[in-house]
């Protein structure tokens, strides 16, 4: 039950924040990361037009609930690790790499989301967009993670 | 379980095979053909002629969807990246399963000779790697490497789309899914 | 009789729109209670969101720091936007003290007491970590109240050029306008003493340091109490 990687990705695609709890993935280095990340942004937006499930009958202009957009990757599974992605309202990006067995993703994401937008957004030193440098962001993440691993 | 749709790419990075199974559950102007009626394309000069009917058939559909060649496009070029991402993180010997969006899941298989197995389904099906690595071991061995007909290598899908290795692979995805 | 008649239409009406209330001015509701009806502690365990208040303060942190050109000007803008509070919240303070105790405080002592507990508690729901005096020989009327968790600096990390900055100068200015207010001139700064460092109890540790003026030290002295 191990959350090995989190990193952040921001609207245009670049990487603001990274974080290693444990050992299990490749250690690259900050390019290697910097491009991941502009790789994944772009892959993330091809999945979403890979949809074979085009919706063409157009619900009537009168009903309440209209259909939801075709999302892009949420979920990648591999043999050693899981990637889970999640995208907020305003773009930015949280990939959280775990074990293929961890339970509970959908829970600790929410709980990291609510992390950042307390330490992270709440921070008046902050620039939108910009790297996220802000101690106690790093401070609450490992305190919050580190019990998860460790358990 | 439903399947939407399969491709085969080699090592050269072409598709030389893709199978689509048209979905069709709440159209207005469904005129009379079954569900899940097969529409194979294979980038050899039958195309022109399976192209056709689906046209008279769905005429709004083509216009606005990505015609299936870009989808293949789009569809390696996904996998390729994803795979190297995957190979630098968890070690050369890592292998990419499958990923899942909103709306559909895909599974994907390589064999050691990189020819690569793709498929798209919905977002309940579970691992499908084992269906993937029967499809290579008991239709495509049995029906395209050992055909003495087809050539060694299948540029533009030459040799891939007989018939014995559509049918096989109708009933394969039929009976078992 | 002529002119009668068209007196009286106008002042019924008049009467009947105040009682209505629907007159452009001051209205009334319909069950009589103004706001002074209302007791006058009823927002005492009120709450306030506390992302709400993150949010204004993270943007006077942003305005100020606009406008300014180092530290010390930014923690003294801060310092400069928070007296006129500490000017207000005293008078109420007071009143809201049970009739026995409702004295202005006359020692420094007694003052500083008052802040600890009275003014912690309304401001932040919990009294002060600690009151010391100071021991240096030559500054005897320096006193230090700290703070382990700075409510107002919760949210907020310095980034590390700017680590002598702390935010809660915005604090250490109601502090100065309570001991303004209450007749004891004083200079408060904040500090922060926690180092940050893994491990750390109370990273964010802070220590108000209250300098008061001479004149008060001697005033003190005079009334025999120090």
């Amino acid at each position: 039950m191990v959350v090995f990687a989190l990193i952040i990705i921001n609207k245009a695609g670049g990487l603001i924040y990274q974080r290693d709890f444990a050992e299990g993935l490749n250690k690259l280095s900050i390019n290697d990361y910097l491009v991941l990340a502009g790789t994944f942004h772009g892959v993330h937006a091809i999945t979403t037009r890979l949809n074979p499930l085009h919706q063409h009958n157009l619900p009537p202009s009168t009903s309440d609930v209209r259909p939801d957009p075709p999302s892009g990757i949420e979920v990648l599974e591999t043999e050693n690790f899981r990637l889970q992605c999640f995208s907020t309202l305003t773009g930015t990006k949280f990939l959280l790499f775990t074990e293929p067995q961890q339970p509970n993703v959908d829970k600790i994401v929410g709980r990291i989301y609510e992390l950042y937008s307390d330490y992270v957004m709440k921070n008046p030193f902050y620039q939108l967009e910009m790297p996220v440098r802000c101690e106690s962001f790093d401070r609450k993440l490992v305190q919050y993670v580190r019990p998860l691993n460790s358990r | 379980m439903v399947v939407y749709s399969f491709y085969i790419f080699d090592r050269h990075t072409e598709c030389i095979y893709s199978r689509l199974w048209a979905r069709q559950p709440d159209r207005p102007i469904s005129s009379g053909p079954p569900p899940s009626r097969p529409i194979s394309t294979s980038s050899t000069s039958s195309a022109p002629i399976t192209l056709a009917p689906t046209n008279e058939l769905n005429p709004p559909r083509r216009s606005t969807r990505l015609s299936a060649q870009d989808d293949a496009k789009l569809i390696f070029g996904t996998i390729f990246s994803l795979r190297n991402m995957v190979r630098k993180l968890g070690g050369p010997e890592d292998s990419f399963i499958s990923y899942r969006t909103g709306q559909y899941k895909l599974h994907y298989y390589e064999t050691p000779t990189s020819i690569k197995f793709v498929m798209l389904t919905d977002t309940q099906t579970l691992n499908m790697r084992n269906v993937l690595h029967q499809i290579y071991v008991n239709l495509y061995v049995e029906f395209v490497v050992k055909n003495p007909l087809s050539p060694v290598e299948h540029p533009g899908g030459e040799g891939v789309a007989n018939e014995l290795f559509e049918l096989a692979l109708d009933q394969f995805v039929k009976g078992v899914l | 009789m002529a002119s009668s008649q068209p007196v009286k239409p106008p002042l019924a009406t008049q009467a009947s729109q105040a009682q209505r209330g629907s007159q452009p001015g001051l209205r009334y509701p319909s069950n009589g209670k103004t706001i002074y009806h209302r007791p006058l502690n009823r927002s005492r365990t009120q709450e306030l969101s506390q992302s709400s208040f993150a949010y204004l303060f993270g943007e006077m942190v942003s305005y100020a720091q606009k406008r300014v050109t180092g530290i010390q000007d930014l923690e003294k803008r801060l310092n400069v936007q928070g007296h006129p509070i500490g000017l207000k919240l005293l008078d109420l303070l007071l009143y809201r003290e049970p009739p026995r105790t409702q004295t202005r405080p006359l020692h420094i002592i007694a003052l500083l007491q008052f802040i600890t507990t009275i003014l912690w508690r309304h401001l932040f729901s919990r009294p002060a970590d600690a009151l010391e005096k100071s021991s240096n020989p030559d500054t005897p009327e320096e006193y230090m109240i700290s703070d382990n968790e700075p409510l107002v600096n919760q949210y907020i990390s310095v980034p590390k050029e700017m680590n002598q900055l702390n935010c809660a100068a915005f604090v250490a200015g109601i502090v100065e306008g309570v001991c303004d207010g209450a007749g004891f001139p004083a200079r408060v700064t904040a500090h922060s003493v926690g180092k940050g460092e893994e491990g750390e109890l109370w990273p964010g540790k802070t220590v108000f340091l209250v300098k008061f003026e001479p004149e008060v030290v001697e005033r003190e002295a005079y009334l025999g109490r120090s």
